[in-house]
């Protein structure tokens, strides 16, 4: 358990550093949701894929994103970053025409449905934590006027 | 000195100081609808309680002292993990509800706040110029 200093000095208020590094908290987490979104939507996008680009038989890798604590560039702040992972399992499924088992990407698409739905609603979340940090930066720079 | 003085008595740096609180809360309170589903990542806050005592505690001594001794700018809370709510499996403790509740009333708690010492300022300003509105 640390203390939490609300003050350094008397003059630090609302609209100090604080406020506009939690705009920077929010921003960060935004940005984990769309590459866990850009994930979900090249997943579905490569749901049949099975040969690389020079033509060989290498199923599409499922992406999938890890979150860690910690801003991108700075994991001491506070904040989240993605993390892109790829995973090497494939399903053999079995193609009656050429009477061989082919190597399709490990792909559930209810799984990533449900994870995009995830990403959009957390991304919601975040969008409304930013427009409330604006609400209260806005209140305190009325003290001015 | 005499502008320090008015604006260290009164409800002025009681007000800045609820704003600061709920400033720093709502820092904690993003940074854990940021977190919302990165593992292992433990639930941020504030004891409201434990700032509201505190700041208590300074009005009693501010009773009992000379004008402008008692100061209202240096004062710490600790950060909470709260334990309430479920333990997910990735072992975050995140309530959706939970956070959206809290930035709520955090956000009406600093409204509130900054529309006072508003009005104060207004009624300062009405004092040094003599005239009413």
């Amino acid at each position: 358990m640390k203390a939490y200093p609300l003050a350094t000095n008397n003059y630090q208020l609302a609209t100090d550093k604080d406020m506009f590094d939690t705009l920077d908290i929010s921003a960060s987490a935004l940005q984990a949701q769309r590459v866990r979104m850009d994930s979900v939507s090249l997943n579905i996008a490569n749901i049949n894929t099975t040969h690389d680009l020079k033509g060989r038989p290498n199923p599409y890798k499922r992406r999938f994103v890890e979150f860690l604590a910690g801003r991108p560039g700075d994991p001491s702040q506070p904040g989240v970053q993605a993390r892109v992972k790829q995973d090497p399992s494939y399903r053999e499924i079995y193609d009656a025409e050429r009477r061989q088992y082919v190597r399709h990407p490990n792909i559930d698409l209810a799984i990533e449905m449900v994870n995009g739905i995830e990403a959009s609603r957390a991304y919601e979340a975040n969008v409304t934590a930013m427009e409330v940090t604006k609400a209260m930066m806005n209140a305190s720079l009325r003290l001015l006027a | 000195m005499f502008i320090e003085q008015l604006l260290n008595q009164g409800n002025a740096p009681v007000l800045e100081s609820v704003i600061r609180f709920t400033a720093a809360r709502h820092r904690l309170i993003a940074e854990n609808i940021a977190n919302v589903d990165t593992p292992d990542y433990r639930q941020k806050d504030l004891s409201v309680e434990r700032f509201q005592s505190l700041l208590r505690s300074r009005l009693e001594m501010r009773r009992h002292s000379r004008p402008g001794a008692v100061r209202f700018d240096d004062l710490s809370v600790d950060v909470d993990n709260p334990t309430r709510g479920i333990l997910f499996h990735d072992r975050n403790n995140r309530s959706m509800e939970q956070l959206a509740t809290d930035l709520a009333k955090n956000a009406m708690m600093h409204n509130l706040a900054i529309e006072l010492l508003r009005k104060q300022y207004q009624q300062m300003d009405m004092a040094l110029r003599e005239r009413i509105a």
